[in-house]
Order: C-alpha cells, then sequence, then structure tokens
C-alpha cells in the first residue's frame, strides 16, 4: 500500500509561513518527507504576488512577477507547491490566465526576456492540500496513519481561494460544498463538525485585515462563535494567513468585541493540517512545530495548543 | 400509360421553358432590393423565357399567374424566387400539378431569409445575393427530371410509448375511432405521474379520483392492448409501416393462475424503498406499486428479491403462481403511427448543495411533499417532517429549483407548473394547520392558466401564506434540526435569516432520463433543452420530423395536466388523419442504383442508416427500397463507382448550380 511515488514538488513559501509560522513550513516538509514525497527549494522566490493587494492595483504587475516565481520551478521540471491558499490563488490564477490567453503571455514573456527567463507554462501550480488529495489520494494516506484520535472534534476551515473560482480549481467545479479537507481530516479519526457558514471567510483576504482591522476582527467573532456553538475542540486550516486571522484575530476579537461575546474569551487551538496529519502518522510532535520540547508544553505564539496536546496525548502511544 | 407517365414523356423531350416570378413579399423582399431589376435579370439567365413580378406569389391571384402560363403553354419549368422553401414549395408544388405540370419541375430561391432579411440595411448587398439565387435556381431548373410521388399503405394501428395521463388519453381516442393501439409502459402500472398527485390546481380536483377512471377506461377499452412492464427495443420501418419489438419483462409471477391474494407481500422478507412513494415508504420484493395499480398484477423486483423461497411456499402461494425462471417475451407488432408520450422525471436538486438536500433530513422535494400530503400516501395525508415525524409548524418552499437557471448543471427553462403546485401544497397544509406558518421564496409568480391567478391570490389574502421575492443563498440545520434559511427579500431590499421545521424544494420536469436512447430508436429530434422536437413550434406541436410519428405531453416539453390533455388529444387526432387516409405520400428523393455501373461492393448498404439498401445475390447489384429510403445522399456520396444517384439531387443537378454560384464570381472579377 505504500508504494513511492513520483513526487517531486518545488516549495513556494509565500509570506506568511516563514515570518510568523514556521511551525507550517517545518509540518509540510516533515510529512511531505514521511510520505516519500521530494521538496525542492526555489532560489530567488518572491512575493507570490498577494491576489488581494496587487492583483486589486495593476493586473499585468501581478501577473509579471506571479509568472516569474512559476519559472523558478519550471526550470527544475517540477510543479509548484505552496501551503497557503493566497499564493495559491495567484499561482493558479496566473498559470489559468496565461493557458487561455495567448496576447498575456506574450507581454509576460517580453518583461520575463529583461531579467532572462522565459515563462513555458509546462508545470502545475498546485496546493499542498491537493497534493494530498489527489495526487496520492486518501488511500495512499490511508496506509500511513498509526494514531486515531477519538472524540476529537474539529472545525475545518478551508479559507477561499483554495475552491474559489471554481473553473479555475481542480475539485470538479465544486464550490458550494467541498469535502475534500474534511477527508483529510477524517482519515486522523478525528470528526469534522458540520458548523453554521463554514465556507465564511476568515476576515483576513482582500487586504481587509490591513484595511479595516475592526471589520475583520468582527468576521472572525462571527466565525469563531458558530464554531464554538458547534462544540468543535480545535480549528484545522490549511492557510497560514486565515491560520494568523484565526490565531491572533481571537485575541483581537476579545479585545475589540469583548461586550459582544457571549460566555468566555474566545480560546480554540488553531492547528495546520499537516501538523495534525503528521501526529496521527506518527511523526515526533517536535519535527511538526507542535511542542518545544518533550513535556510537550505547546508551540503557539497565540492562542496555547495544549487543551488540543491534552486530548490527543494518550491516544499516541 | 397513366396520366403522369405521359406527362414525363412529353416534358422529357421538351426543350426548357423556365419561367421565373419574383415575389415582393409586400415589403419584406420588394423594400429591400429592386425586384422589377431583378425581373429583368431572371430573362437575361439562359432558357428563361418569361419572368414576372407580383405583390404575393403565393395568393391566389400569384398562383393563377403561373397556372395561366403553364396552360397557355408558355413554361414548362417554374422558379419562383420568394421565401424558403419550408413555407410555401408544397404552395406552389400543388400549383404546377394543377395546371398540369409535373411538380418536381419546380424549383425555389430563397430570396428572402437568404437575401433581402439578412442584408435589410444594405439594398445592393442583398440584390447580388438575390442574383446568385435565382441564377442557381434557373440553373437547376434547366437540369430537373419529372418525378413520381409514390403512395404506401397506413396500417391502421398506433404505437403510444408511455401510459400516463398523455398516453392514456391518446390511446382512449384512437381506440373509440376504431384503431388498433399497442399501449407500451415501463412500470408495473399506468397512471404515470399524475397517479402520485394529491389534488391537482386551481379546481382542487382528487387527482386519484379523476384519474383512476380513465385507467379503468383503458383496461376495458377492447381495440387498446395494454403492455405494462414493457419496453420497445426495437423500431424499423417508415410511416404507416413500422415494425416495432416490445420486450416484456418478466414479473416472475404466472399472471394467469395469481389470484391477487397479496400472501406473498405479507410474507416476503425484504424491503426496499417504493418507487411510487419516492422512497417515503418501504416496500417489498415482491409488489404491486399502489392499490389502484392497473392492472393489479404482482411483479418480483429480481434486483432486490434475495430468492428465499418463501413466497413460492405452497402454504403461501396456494395457486403456485411463482416462477422464479420466467424469462422476458419478445413481441413485434406492425403500426402505422407512433405517439411518443414518455412524460418526464423530477430535476434531482442534490447537485445544488446550498440547499441541503440529501444532508438534513427536512428537506425535501415537493413531489415527496405531495406523497406527504396524498390521502393514500405513506402518512394519509398528515404530513410529517422526516426526521422526528411531526407535524411542521412553519414550511418553507423555495421556487425554481434547477429551473430558470444560466449557470451550469441546471435548466434554462421554465418548468411551468411549480408556481402552482406549491401554491396547492401551501394551501393544502395550511388548511390542514391554519396555525402553521407558510412561506414561498420565489423569482416570479408564473400564474398563467384559466383561474391560476386567482388561485395564488387567493392563497396570499385569504391563506396567509407569505410570498417572499427573492433566491435562497443557503440553508442550514440548528440541533433540533431545524432549517434556517438565509435569504434575500428583493422587495424589502433587505437580508433575512428564516427557521423553518421543513423545507420543500419546488423541483422542475425535465426529459426521461432515456430520451436520448428514445430519440435514437425512433429517428427523432430533442430540442437543446431535452425534450423531444416537434416539427414546428406553432403550427406543427403535435408532429415530429419524422413522417409518422408524434408526441404528446411533457414529452414535448413542460406543462400542466389540461395542456398535456389537449396536446395528447391532438397527437392522437394527427395519427388518425395518416390512417384514416389509408394510405400516405412520400416525396421520391430516394437513390437509384445504376446496375452496369455497380461493382457490388456494398459500401452503401453498410453505411445506410435506414436500412434501405439490400443485395441481389443472383446480380451483384445494391438495390433501394423507396419506402425506406430518406433521401440522406450517405450511399451517392459513398459510392466508389458513381452508380448510385439520387433523385432531384443528382449530381449533374448539383454540379449546374455550383458551376454557376461559381462562374459568374470569376467573369466580374474579370478572371475568364
Amino acid at each position: 500500500m505504500n508504494e513511492k511515488k513520483d513526487l517531486k514538488y518545488g516549495f513556494f513559501l509565500g509570506c506568511v509561513a516563514p515570518n510568523r509560522y514556521p511551525m507550517i513550513e517545518t509540518s509540510i516538509r516533515a510529512v511531505f518527507e514521511h510520505l516519500g514525497a521530494e521538496l525542492f527549494d526555489l532560489e530567488g522566490a518572491s512575493c507570490c504576488p498577494a491576489p488581494g493587494v496587487f492583483r486589486a492595483f495593476h493586473i499585468p504587475t501581478w501577473l509579471v512577477i506571479a509568472a516569474r516565481n512559476i519559472t523558478l520551478a519550471e526550470e527544475l521540471g517540477v510543479d509548484i507547491v505552496t501551503g497557503c491558499n493566497g499564493c495559491y490563488g495567484t499561482l493558479r490564477d496566473a498559470w489559468y490566465e496565461l493557458e487561455h490567453e495567448p496576447e498575456l503571455k506574450k507581454m509576460v514573456n517580453e518583461h520575463l526576456a529583461k531579467v532572462g527567463r522565459k515563462y513555458m507554462g509546462n508545470i502545475e501550480p498546485k496546493h499542498v492540500v491537493q497534493v494530498l488529495y489527489q495526487d496520492m489520494g486518501i488511500d495512499y494516506l490511508r496506509g500511513f496513519v498509526k494514531h486515531k484520535f477519538k472524540d476529537l472534534k474539529v472545525a475545518v476551515h478551508y479559507g477561499c481561494h483554495i475552491v474559489k473560482p471554481s473553473d479555475k480549481r481542480p475539485w470538479g467545479g465544486e464550490y458550494e460544498c467541498p469535502t475534500f479537507l474534511d477527508e483529510i481530516v477524517e482519515l486522523t479519526g478525528a470528526k469534522s463538525i458540520d458548523y453554521k457558514d463554514k465556507f465564511m471567510c476568515c476576515g483576513a483576504g482582500g487586504a481587509v485585515r490591513t484595511a479595516v482591522k475592526e471589520v475583520s476582527a468582527d468576521f472572525s467573532r462571527e466565525k469563531l462563535e458558530n464554531i464554538r456553538d458547534a462544540g468543535c475542540d480545535i480549528i484545522i486550516d490549511c492557510c497560514p494567513f486565515c491560520h494568523l486571522q484565526l490565531d491572533l484575530g481571537q485575541l483581537e476579537a476579545n479585545t475589540i468585541y469583548k461586550d459582544m461575546i457571549i460566555g468566555k474569551p474566545y480560546k480554540i487551538p488553531v492547528v495546520y493540517i499537516t501538523q495534525l496529519l503528521g501526529l496521527a502518522f506518527g511523526i515526533d510532535p517536535n519535527r511538526l512545530g507542535l511542542v518545544k520540547n518533550h513535556d510537550l508544553k505547546g508551540v503557539s505564539p497565540f492562542i496555547p495548543i495544549e487543551s488540543f496536546l491534552e486530548k490527543v496525548k494518550d491516544q499516541l502511544t | 400509360m397513366t396520366e403522369t407517365e405521359k406527362q414525363i414523356k412529353i416534358t422529357g423531350k421538351e426543350k426548357p421553358k423556365i419561367g421565373v416570378y419574383v415575389c415582393h413579399c409586400g415589403i419584406n423582399i420588394a423594400g429591400v432590393v429592386d425586384v422589377f431589376k431583378l425581373k429583368d435579370y431572371a430573362l437575361s439567365l439562359p432558357d428563361v423565357v418569361l419572368a414576372r413580378e407580383y405583390k404575393f406569389m403565393c395568393s391566389d391571384n400569384g398562383q393563377s399567374l403561373i397556372k395561366d402560363d403553364i396552360e397557355a403553354g408558355l413554361v414548362n419549368r417554374v422558379v419562383v424566387a420568394a421565401c424558403s422553401p419550408r413555407m410555401h414549395e408544397p404552395t406552389f408544388r400543388i400549383t404546377c400539378k394543377e395546371a398540369g405540370l409535373n411538380q418536381f419541375l419546380f424549383e425555389q430561391a430563397n430570396i428572402r431569409e437568404h437575401a433581402t432579411w439578412v442584408n435589410m440595411n444594405d439594398s445592393e448587398g442583398a440584390y447580388e445575393i438575390a442574383q446568385d439565387h435565382i441564377r442557381m435556381a434557373v440553373a437547376k431548373a434547366r437540369m430537373l427530371l419529372p418525378l413520381e410521388v409514390q403512395r404506401v399503405s397506413v396500417e391502421p394501428s398506433c404505437l403510444i410509448i408511455g401510459a400516463g395521463i398523455a398516453g392514456m388519453n391518446s390511446a382512449i381516442d384512437l381506440a373509440k375511432e376504431g384503431y388498433k393501439v399497442y399501449l407500451v409502459e415501463k412500470t408495473p402500472t399506468i397512471g404515470g405521474h399524475m397517479a402520485q398527485l394529491d389534488k391537482t390546481f386551481p379546481t382542487m380536483d382528487c387527482s386519484a379520483c379523476i384519474i383512476t377512471p380513465r385507467m379503468v377506461d383503458v383496461a376495458r377499452e377492447k381495440n387498446i392492448e395494454l403492455l405494462t412492464y414493457s419496453e420497445v427495443v426495437d423500431v424499423a420501418g417508415y410511416v404507416g409501416n413500422f415494425e416495432v419489438t416490445i420486450k416484456k419483462k418478466p414479473h416472475y409471477v404466472d399472471q394467469e393462475v395469481c389470484t391477487g391474494c397479496g400472501a406473498c407481500v405479507e410474507t416476503c422478507p425484504v424491503s426496499v424503498g417504493n418507487e411510487f412513494e419516492l422512497g417515503l415508504a418501504p416496500r417489498k420484493a415482491i409488489y404491486i406499486p399502489f392499490p389502484q395499480a392497473v392492472p393489479g398484477e404482482y411483479t418480483i423486483d429480481m434486483e432486490n428479491c434475495i430468492q428465499c423461497g418463501i413466497c413460492a411456499r405452497p402454504d403461501i402461494c396456494e395457486p403456485d403462481a411463482i416462477r422464479y425462471d420466467d424469462k422476458p417475451e419478445f413481441l413485434k407488432v406492425k403500426v402505422g403511427t407512433i405517439i411518443i408520450a414518455t412524460g418526464w422525471d423530477p430535476y434531482d436538486p442534490t447537485p445544488l448543495k446550498q440547499y441541503g438536500y440529501g444532508r438534513y433530513p427536512n428537506v425535501i422535494t415537493a413531489f415527496q411533499m405531495e406523497r406527504l400530503l396524498s390521502s393514500y400516501g405513506p402518512v394519509l395525508g398528515k404530513p410529517v417532517r422526516p426526521s422526528d415525524l411531526k407535524a411542521p409548524h412553519s414550511i418553507a418552499f423555495l421556487q425554481c429549483v434547477g429551473s430558470r437557471n444560466f449557470r451550469e448543471g441546471g435548466n434554462t427553462y421554465c418548468s411551468r407548473v411549480c408556481c402552482m403546485y406549491a401554491t396547492k401544497q401551501a394551501r393544502q397544509y395550511k388548511e390542514k394547520h391554519p396555525e402553521s406558518d407558510v412561506y414561498i421564496f420565489y423569482m416570479d409568480i408564473r400564474a398563467f392558466g384559466r383561474g391560476y391567478e386567482e388561485f395564488y391570490e387567493s392563497a396570499a389574502e385569504n391563506y396567509g401564506i407569505n410570498y417572499i421575492r427573492g433566491r435562497i443563498a443557503e440553508v442550514w440545520e440548528d440541533k433540533n434540526q431545524n432549517i434556517i434559511i438565509r435569504a434575500e427579500d428583493t422587495l424589502m431590499q433587505t437580508p433575512i435569516e428564516l427557521k423553518v421545521d421543513m423545507f420543500v424544494l419546488s423541483v422542475g420536469l425535465e426529459a426521461v432520463a432515456n430520451a436520448a436512447e428514445i430519440a435514437s430508436l425512433l429517428s427523432v429530434q430533442r430540442s437543446a433543452d431535452g425534450f423531444f422536437m416537434e416539427a414546428h413550434p406553432k403550427l406543427r406541436p403535435v408532429d415530429t420530423l419524422t413522417d409518422g410519428i408524434f408526441i404528446a405531453g411533457v414529452a414535448q416539453g413542460p406543462k400542466d395536466i389540461p395542456d398535456t390533455v389537449a396536446q395528447a388529444k391532438g397527437a392522437a387526432s394527427s395519427a388518425a388523419v395518416l390512417m384514416a387516409q389509408g394510405e400516405v405520400e412520400i416525396e421520391p428523393y430516394y437513390s437509384v442504383v445504376l446496375d452496369q455501373l455497380c461493382s457490388g461492393c456494398r459500401s452503401c448498404q453498410s453505411l445506410c442508416p435506414f436500412g434501405a439498401i439490400d443485395f441481389d445475390e443472383f446480380r451483384k447489384v445494391a438495390i433501394v427500397n423507396p419506402a425506406l429510403c430518406k433521401g440522406c445522399g450517405t450511399c451517392v456520396s459513398a459510392c466508389p463507382s458513381g452508380a448510385m444517384i439520387q433523385n432531384h439531387f443528382a449530381d449533374f443537378q448539383l454540379n449546374s448550380i455550383i458551376n454557376v454560384a461559381v462562374k459568374q464570381t470569376s467573369v466580374e472579377n474579370g478572371a475568364k
């Protein structure tokens, strides 16, 4: 069952993971290695650039920079993979546009020629979750699961760019109610809980977090309220920017909307998908960026994840 | 020698004398191009002896012009430059025929659709195109040969596919007119969807009470051979003479000896969802679909039967009627006409995940609601919601589910009945539970039929049903399995959230799942929406483009019961016209084999889509059956030795058109 597949990718880090959540990067690296996939560094990678910011102001600039990033993986002859929905949105949308608009491709290559590069379009930009679900497949992943987490209730947060726009995504046109991430989560024995407005934005996207923090905190508050109502133990996401908003955003919501929150302030652990998956595979929690040392003291910049570790600790043996 | 043969002989010898008649078509043609100049142009063409123009060539006076010229011996070929031959070719052919000219010595140039209509603002361009069309028509007219129409007899019998309210009505009418009817129904009972309905709008008639007498009539009618649990598997032949093969699926119960006691049903250990109840109630593996089913025959559903043998035990089935080894039977019948009355399937809302169908138990379709409301349904007309079997205090309906949807996966058309059935169901529920809250979310209320607007007004005024104009964005379930709806009230211009106990999806009507199969079996066309296509949307609404085959009911497009019955009676009447005439004319566009050229390679035989080509083993040449040949020309283009000639579209005729079409251009360019 655990046969090796030809899994080689150029790893595009983006900005939020390296700057704020290195544990996301380390967990992706650990899980991919465990699954027999090889990740190559993309030397000279820049900002993706952010879809909500660059594209909103100047599409050609956005397209040229995105195309340049893709050429880094083209040189290595491997698909480009990212663990960030925003980077995924940019790389995949740009790739799609360049596939379908020869004029744009010509324009992009005129610019890239100035730095001695050429965009070919012969590789596909992929998301970490897409690689897990499609290149490897649920059955392949199942063969690696060592520990099953009973009674772990998970609020799955997809984020936006991984499913929309649906015609440029690999999920067969599905956008109302995808299940691929839930299926991966449930491999670990955890239960994905259906909560109200599951597909609502985390609040950060489209530069809302930067421009109007109160609004983005209000989004998060509503989302967190629904997650807590449904009785979830943790939040699982697949995007560092959502991760930041759902993690740091809890503190912000607790402060800005103190009077609106019914009950205690929010304190729901936020865990990246490969951290949970790695734990179920039996990978050392240290390598997944979950604990600082062997006394299982959790690493988490804003919301402690101890309650999560407490819940799964007994099932890790 | 017949009259026509004489004419052919004469015409064949005569030098062509062509008359060209340019029609003004009011201002449709004359308003764009100079018809007088066109007339003069026509006179300059070879073999044209006279040309005339007239305001309406199709009028009596216009036709008289042509007739007089023929009768005076001035012309022996006729070209009319007017509209599409689809409109008036038959008119002018009859004109020729009445004046004693073979009707196939007529040619029509379409200078309205092809020239003036499409170039309304370009008079010069339109004139040039009109010239081209007239020149080509004249070129072909010079090469025309007289042909003889064929007459074939029409079998006085009709095959009707589908025994819902449409098929049953067509069948009864035809049977009463004295024609033999083979009524084929794929399920074990007749009645169709109407038998599943509780009440009908706007009169609130009990559906079962008005359809069951019809079902009994069908069963009693001597001229109707009822073939339930059967399917048409092959159709050969042509108008008047179709040869149909029908597969009678095995019931696994000998109907001759079965007494219908029902002991087998009681003891059968298998329980599956009952199709008639849309899965809301169980049935056994041996069953009759519903109590009033016609015929009341028991059937074993072999997909689910575990062959335990209990029903076959002598103490259970005393007359020993169970036949596990029953085999399908094949029946061959000859019919003159066919009526397609295959009905519809409800739209499956599962792909529209935002509405939660299939995920939340209290989201149902309106057809399930119909069974819940039915006095002989699974809950005897006291609707409950599926999760806890309690009567809902509030219900919301959503209209246009899968209809009027221009995104991928939906149907773009309006299904025409959903506004009214939702209003009807809402009223029915309010009658039973006046204290309940009922909401209908709609885009537009389309209450178009007689009494429909009043019915809808009364629902809002007297029954207090809340009509909310707006689409529902999404729904979710709370802890008590109530459905929470998020929508926009577009009249109040405000987003709303509403909690209801049950959510009903007013799903539209779709072409039956195997419509493509039926279409290819019968060689009939389908429209882009999947329904069978009528020959003309206004004037031939029950005919198909295949002679002798008609459509009735929702098979042709969504419609309510009165319209369905009206169309069914129309289809029966059209079929009867053919059968009453006893014979039908077939255009002589069939292919002819030139024996001395045919090498006997049989290429044509394997390619013919209508099986019209036989092979003469003795002379080793192909033979065309003129009655089966549809004149598609496949064999002509395939024949490697040029031995196939298609009447009226022979190579020399088509080449004459091409020659003048091309030559004129090169002259103008000065290339010659």
